[in-house]
């Protein structure tokens, strides 16, 4: 499904990637970790456009899409979602998803339709049922909680109707709770919509518990790689990564590494 | 069921061009039809500049170029080609869009404040053509001669009622059809980018291309304002493509509101109105006007309609959910 | 247009004398202006719309000063002294209110400001055109180099302004005062997290800014004249100067303002009508192949 070969990249001469190579299943669900500055975001930037990598290939499908712009690769199926939430703060939750809907649809640009079109709505609905934000439709995108901006800044991406989505950390800045509804929340999206999914996750329980495979990142390279029980017990993960006592099993979860 | 939006658009357009087609029979003063004819071009202007800045977040200094391109453009069709007022008006229209697209290509590159200055830069390389091309523009003098205004379609522009009922049938669509823009898709559209452009881009939106159909849009709309301009003052000034020209835009704009569709339109009324009192009772239009604009930029963030419309939401709802700009 | 004329002063040296230092007088003139509108924006990130007024202000003072005085010295101190007070108290009153408004609103106050202080100007110093005429000691026989004519005040004007500029660049390079600034000017947050009070930065760029403003009006009175609205042209042209040379760049902005005034002198033999024009083909060209200037820091 996606497939990214010899990924590489650096800015002003340091090196943020250098040389990874993953495949990712087509439908599967996948955790993305590793310590700060490992190049998680990074690794995403360079899937979605946002960054064009010096070198290497990223595969959808059999296509090459490395150094295509970010627009160009969302209408190839990638979408994403951001670690601070990116939404549009004077958008109520409904137009946001609406206009997402437009963008998707390839009417955004129409000039002489009244917003909102007849043939987004039952999209856009659907989309605020699957996040469970229909209650919020009429709030300012500005005014949400948190947690419901994270929440918003998904649903934008799944109105473009992914085949791949790429979520920077849902759970980021959330009390444990919270954490939990939202990660639950992204499971069940991910059995309905049978979208290949992959997430950067620092919350190991979670990580464990979710994730049918798992990719470490350290210093722009792969660190290892397999699901979750290969990865607990690869040497490499353990020495320089997650630490001894994940030998034994305990959960370091909570805690950021 | 309610009305559609665009139903109801159309008739409080329906009802303003009737309210203005009798205001002369209730005020016969022509200082009256005047007022409301500068108004009708530069309530065009300030609203088209308002699509810019308002919806799109791109903040032109250089406006003012298409209001003089536009007048220059209509006046010089009509007084040295000697077409008929529908063809003058069309072709300036495409000029405008033309010129806009070129320009606008160019400097939505480029971001923020220097965005501002490279519009600002092309509009005084404008003004400083018209200065200098004399034998076609009359340079600083403006044109002179005045415009012919031959009839169409039963319609004569030298017949000053005539003139008024036209500027005020242009004000009106022009406006109709901006607000029908500004609540489109593409309006929608608009705004996202101006919250938040790189969150634009990954929902597949084409930024640039939205936001050179918004500086088209824009172009056309402020050119035909100056058009409106220089078919009531019979000619064209260099003025006209001055720099104060988008100063004051700007501040019609923020006088009235930049959140609220009229606000320009309202700016545009007081700023006039202003300039029509001070200028009888004193020669210090300028420090009067000067303070007025402290005020508001000091006070009234929001502008005047904006500043209501806040005023209005919290009376109708006190706990109010606040809706989408605009 | 007049290219002959233009041909015909460029090859001869005298006429290139006389244009080369009126041109270098008005570049000077530039580059104290533009030098403090480069210094705010790169450091506060505001564009100053009302600097051309002080500069104004700065020529009034010097005016009354001097009338009053009899001595162009107290005159030039005092004026840039003035204004740079003015600066001061318009950044803490006016300007620092809307640093975190949309930069419309800047502009709006400043457009405010620039219609009050040419009213101002009117209703104290009336409507008219005023003449200080040349201080005493600079009525001597210009100096002729070449055939070309070279008044002794052009020389002291061009003195002055190469002995602020290395002033300025050694406050800027050399000081603690100057460090800060370009530390404020990249980073804002981290000075107030190192305890830096930025009121006081950003409130000192204004008064040097002001002053330096104000020393260009003083030194610009016995060459030009007087008239409300004077500050708006040198305020066009300071924009042009600082776009081409790069905002925040001080070197930037002497070749810039150097580069402007020659463009003005010539311009005006071999097209009069269209020297603004060929300024705003500069700036134009600027922005499109390096939007931050010819100095300017990539961003």
């Amino acid at each position: 499904m996606l497939t990214v070969e010899n990924l590489r990249k650096s800015f002003g001469g340091v090196s943020a990637m250098n040389g990874v190579s993953l495949a990712f299943a087509e439908g599967s669900l996948t955790a993305v970790i590793g310590p700060n500055g490992a190049g998680k975001t990074t690794f995403f930037n360079l899937i979605t456009g946002a960054f064009r990598p010096d070198s290497g290939r990223v595969l959808l499908g059999g296509d090459d899409i490395a150094g295509l712009s970010a627009p160009e690769i969302v209408k190839r199926g990638i979408g994403r979602a951001f670690q601070i939430a990116s939404i549009f703060p004077s958008f109520t939750v409904r137009d946001a998803i609406r206009a997402a809907v437009n963008a998707h649809q390839g009417r955004h640009a129409r000039l002489l339709q009244r917003f909102p079109i007849a043939e987004a709505e039952s999209r856009a609905d659907e989309v605020m049922e699957l996040v469970g934000l229909g209650s919020r439709a009429g709030v300012a995108s500005g005014n949400l909680s948190h947690g419901d901006q994270k929440l918003l800044d998904i649903a934008l991406a799944l109105a473009l109707e992914p085949r791949v989505l790429l979520l920077d950390e849902p759970t980021a800045g959330m009390g444990p709770e919270e954490r939990w509804q939202m990660i639950e929340t992204v499971h069940q999206l991910w059995e309905r919509k049978k979208m290949t999914l992959i997430f950067i996750e620092h919350d190991m329980d979670i990580v464990f518990k979710y994730a049918q495979t798992i990719r470490v990142l350290s210093y722009g390279t792969v660190l290892a790689e397999g699901t979750p029980d290969e990865v607990r017990r690869h040497p490499k993960v353990i020495e320089a990564y997650l630490g001894a006592h994940f030998e034994t099993g305990v959960h370091a979860g909570t805690q950021r590494p | 069921m309610k009305r559609s939006p665009f139903v109801r658009d159309l008739l409080i357009a329906v009802a303003a061009i009737g309210l203005l087609a009798l205001l002369p029979a209730a005020f016969p003063a022509k200082a009256v039809s005047d007022f409301v004819i500068r108004l009708s071009a530069l309530a065009i202007f300030a609203t088209s500049l308002n699509l810019l800045v308002g919806y799109g977040g791109m903040v032109s200094f250089g406006h003012g170029l298409f209001y003089g391109l536009g007048a220059y453009s209509f006046a010089l069709l009509m007084q040295k080609a000697g077409t008929s007022v529908p063809v003058a008006f069309a072709l300036a229209v495409l000029i405008n869009a033309g010129v806009a697209t070129v320009i606008g290509a160019i400097c939505i590159r480029l971001k923020e404040i220097y965005f501002s200055f490279l519009t600002l830069a092309f509009q005084m390389l404008l003004h400083s053509c018209i200065i200098a091309w004399t034998s076609v523009t009359g340079g600083d003098q403006g044109l002179t001669g005045g415009l012919p205004r031959p009839p169409f379609l039963g319609i004569h522009l030298g017949e000053p009622r005539q003139l008024y009922l036209f500027c005020c049938v242009v004000l009106v669509v022009s406006l109709l059809l901006m607000r029908h823009f500004v609540q489109s898709p593409f309006g929608y559209t608009l705004r996202m980018i101006r919250d938040n452009p790189r969150r634009a881009g990954f929902l597949g939106i084409r930024v640039w291309r939205i936001q050179l159909l918004a500086f088209v849009v824009a172009g056309v709309f402020g050119g035909i304002g100056g058009l409106l301009m220089s078919l009531f003052v019979s000619s064209a000034y260099p003025d006209f493509a001055y720099w104060t020209v988008s100063g004051e835009a700007v501040f019609m704009i923020l006088l009235g509101g930049m959140g609220v569709f009229l606000g320009p339109l309202a700016g545009a009324a007081i700023l006039l109105l202003l300039n029509d009192m001070v200028t009888r009772f004193t020669e210090h239009y300028s420090l009067v006007l000067g303070i007025v604009i402290l005020v508001f930029a000091l006070g009234l963030r929001k502008g005047l309609l904006g500043t209501a419309a806040d005023l209005w939401v919290r009376w109708r709802a006190p706990a109010a959910r606040q809706p989408a700009k605009g | 247009m007049d290219l002959q004329a233009l041909l015909t002063c460029v090859s001869t040296a005298s006429c290139v004398v006389t244009q080369a230092t009126g041109g270098f007088i008005s570049g000077m003139l530039l580059f104290l202006v533009a030098a403090g509108l480069s210094l705010i924006f790169g450091t506060l990130k505001v564009t100053n719309f009302m600097h051309g007024s002080l500069y104004m202000l700065g020529a009034y003072f010097a005016y009354t000063l001097y009338n009053l005085t009899g001595s162009y010295t107290v005159a030039v101190i005092g004026a840039a002294l003035g204004v740079g007070l003015f600066g001061l108290i318009f950044e803490r009153f006016f300007m620092s209110r809307v640093y975190n408004a949309d930069v419309l609103m800047q502009l709006l106050v400043c457009y405010g400001f620039i219609l009050i202080l040419d009213d101002a100007v009117k209703i104290i110093w009336g409507p008219e055109f005023l003449a200080m005429g040349m201080p005493a000691t600079f009525q001597r026989p210009p100096i002729l180099l070449a055939g070309g004519v070279l008044p002794v005040f052009y020389l002291f004007l061009i003195g002055v302004t190469l002995v602020v500029a290395a002033a300025l660049a050694f406050l800027l390079t050399r000081t603690r005062a100057g460090k800060i600034v370009r530390a404020a000017a990249t980073n804002p947050t981290m000075t107030s997290a190192l305890g830096i009070n930025t009121a006081v930065v950003f409130g000192g760029v204004f008064a040097l800014g002001g002053l330096l403003a104000g020393l260009a009006g003083a030194l610009a009175v016995p060459v030009r004249s007087l008239v409300a609205g004077m500050g708006f042209s040198i305020l066009i042209e300071s924009f042009i100067v600082t776009v081409i040379g790069g905002m925040g760049s001080v070197a930037g902005a002497l070749v810039g303002a150097l580069l402007i005034g020659l463009v003005r002198s010539f311009g005006t033999i071999g097209f009069p009508l269209f020297t603004e024009g060929i300024m705003f083909l500069f700036m134009t060209a600027v922005l499109i192949i390096k939007p931050s200037g010819l100095f300017g820091k990539e961003r």
